[in-house]
């Protein structure tokens, strides 16, 4: 019996405030009217969100108003809800294997959704002052195959073989440049929360143009691992 | 027998606080009392700003004789001698204290008085002015009323006012409805933001709760549940100004998890400053000034709330 979310956890619907039932306009109004509260220097927000977490819920929202406006996506989405729902109704065990794993929440049906669909969508960002690279051509291009684990050094190796500075990289993501340099450390317990730490992570696997399921669960297969032995200390 | 129909009509409490001073809080008091006063509702203002108290001043009433600190030190035993008839029909005023800052900490004892004397007063509507900060006696007062109001003005050091105080009241509120010592520790270490559990918000908190007792927890969730704080915005020159109260409203919700009330706002205007300074209350001297219409609305979403209820019995 939950009735307090968190902000991770709330489905689409309840992000942008608007009814399951919404009309695709009053999907439309309400993306606009949420933006608007939500944009990064709002006042109303000041002292409650980090800068951090601003940006994070505006991915949210931008993902939540990519899937609500499509009518097929929107279908599958609320088919997805209504199966969350079921499921936990009837109390069944979420299964959780790595590839073929269960959907556990509402991001992470659309992670696999914008695995899928995404390819090169990248909505253009504006291209950095300092560096000359392009953001689009980033993602435009197949990265190089990479089979082994996504670890923290890993990812800053697979970053600096294609030419990016941690500066571009945040760029892209909007994450900001201490965290990525955290992520590439495996320094876990000056990151944020796993939630966030999820976010931000997509969103560098996506900027390098890897699957972002995998290197979720890779990294957080580490991450994991080294919060449970460090709480045993 | 008239003092026992007294207790038994029914009263509603209305606390009014921010957080911050100077922001217009005893303001809006007492033109909302005004407003009521007007609408033929017997109104109650009690200004509770020990220390600093101005509500007086916003009605045009001289420094009073009477005060609340008088009723605090038992100099005088009933109540009813201290309430000032103001000269507009149905309101009446208990005036805060004089005394200096240190002396404006009433303690356990006299709060659970004063609260007890101001049940068995005539009135339909009594109204709080809370004053400024987050003591304890503050928040105790606002979790006490049939209506917490909040008042913010469009600038950041006002917002981050607010939302503290909206964490310190539900979190003082947490603690009152929780028995476990531990628990209540938890609470407490929760309140600092950079505490090594990393409870960020009232949901980490609760689920925190959770694992050391499943029941107490989901007390916890009611009461976020029940927690029901109003806001009003003043000062409003633009229309982002207004925004903020709405978007305020939408960070409540995702952030506490609470149902933050957007009363309305009240927009700036020199008539304000002038009646202060004239010592005149604004909607008796500017009433048909942007800001006393805006007050006027206030109250009236408030009443209609109130008669939605009634009539959904």
């Amino acid at each position: 019996m939950i009735m307090v979310k968190k902000i991770e956890d709330l489905n689409y619907y309840e992000l942008l405030e608007v009814s399951p039932t919404a009309t695709s306009q009053e999907v439309h109004k309400a993306y606009e009217r949420i933006r608007r509260i939500y944009e990064p220097n709002s006042i109303a927000l000041y002292s409650l969100f980090t800068p951090e977490e601003t940006a994070a819920i505006n991915q949210r929202i931008e993902e939540a108003y990519r899937t609500l406006t499509y009518e097929s996506q929107r279908k599958r989405y609320d088919d997805m809800l209504r199966g969350i729902q079921q499921e936990s109704e009837e109390g069944l065990p979420m299964p959780s294997t790595p590839r073929h794993r269960a959907v556990t929440t509402p991001s992470d049906f659309i992670d696999r959704l914008d695995g899928r669909t995404r390819k090169t969508e990248e909505a253009p960002t504006k291209p950095s002052g300092e560096t000359a690279e392009p953001v689009l051509q980033a993602s435009l291009q197949p990265p190089p195959p990479f089979n082994a684990e996504f670890t923290g050094p890993a990812m800053r190796l697979l970053r600096e073989q294609r030419g990016l500075s941690v500066r571009s990289i945040a760029e892209m993501t909007k994450v900001g440049t201490r965290y990525l340099e955290l992520i590439e450390e495996e320094i876990y317990d000056k990151l944020p929360v796993r939630p966030y730490l999820r976010g931000f992570l997509m969103a560098y696997a996506r900027a390098l143009g890897y699957e972002p399921d995998r290197v979720v669960g890779d990294y957080l297969k580490r991450y994991d691992a080294a919060m449970e032995s460090m709480k045993k200390k | 027998m008239i003092e026992l129909q007294d207790a038994l009509r029914k009263k509603e409490i209305w606390a009014i606080g921010g957080g911050k001073g100077g922001i217009g809080k005893s303001l809006i008091t007492g033109n909302i009392g005004i407003t009521l006063a007007r609408l033929k509702k017997k109104v109650l203002l009690v200004d509770a700003d020990l220390g600093g108290a101005n509500l007086h001043t916003t009605l045009g009433i001289g420094v009073p004789e009477m005060t609340l600190s008088d009723f605090l030190n038992r100099r005088v035993e009933n109540i009813k001698d201290i309430v000032i008839q103001t000269s507009i029909p149905n309101l009446g005023l208990i005036s805060g204290a004089q005394d200096f800052l240190d002396a404006a900490n009433p303690n356990f004892a006299q709060k659970t008085r004063l609260l007890r004397h101001l049940e068995t007063l005539d009135a339909d509507y009594i109204l709080l002015d809370l004053g400024a900060g987050t003591s304890f006696n503050i928040l105790d007062f606002f979790l006490f009323s049939d209506h917490g109001i909040l008042v913010v003005l469009p600038e950041p050091t006002a917002i981050e006012n607010a939302y503290r105080f909206i964490k310190s009241a539900f979190y003082r509120r947490f603690k009152k409805v929780v028995a476990n010592q531990n628990i209540k520790d938890l609470i407490d270490a929760a309140m600092d933001q950079k505490n090594v559990m990393g409870i960020r918000t009232p949901y980490d908190l609760i689920e925190q709760v959770k694992k050391m007792e499943q029941e107490v927890g989901e007390i916890l969730e009611l009461e976020v549940m029940k927690f029901k704080p109003k806001l009003i915005v003043n000062q409003v020159r633009t229309k982002n100004d207004i925004q903020i109260g709405f978007s305020m409203k939408s960070a409540c919700q995702k952030y506490f998890g609470i149902n933050l009330e957007y009363l309305g706002y009240v927009e700036y205007d020199d008539c304000v400053w002038q009646s202060i300074r004239g010592k005149r209350p604004l909607t008796v001297e500017y009433p048909y000034s942007r800001p006393s219409r805006c007050i006027e609305r206030i109250v009236h979403n408030v009443l209609r709330k109130e008669q939605l209820a009634l009539n959904s019995l």
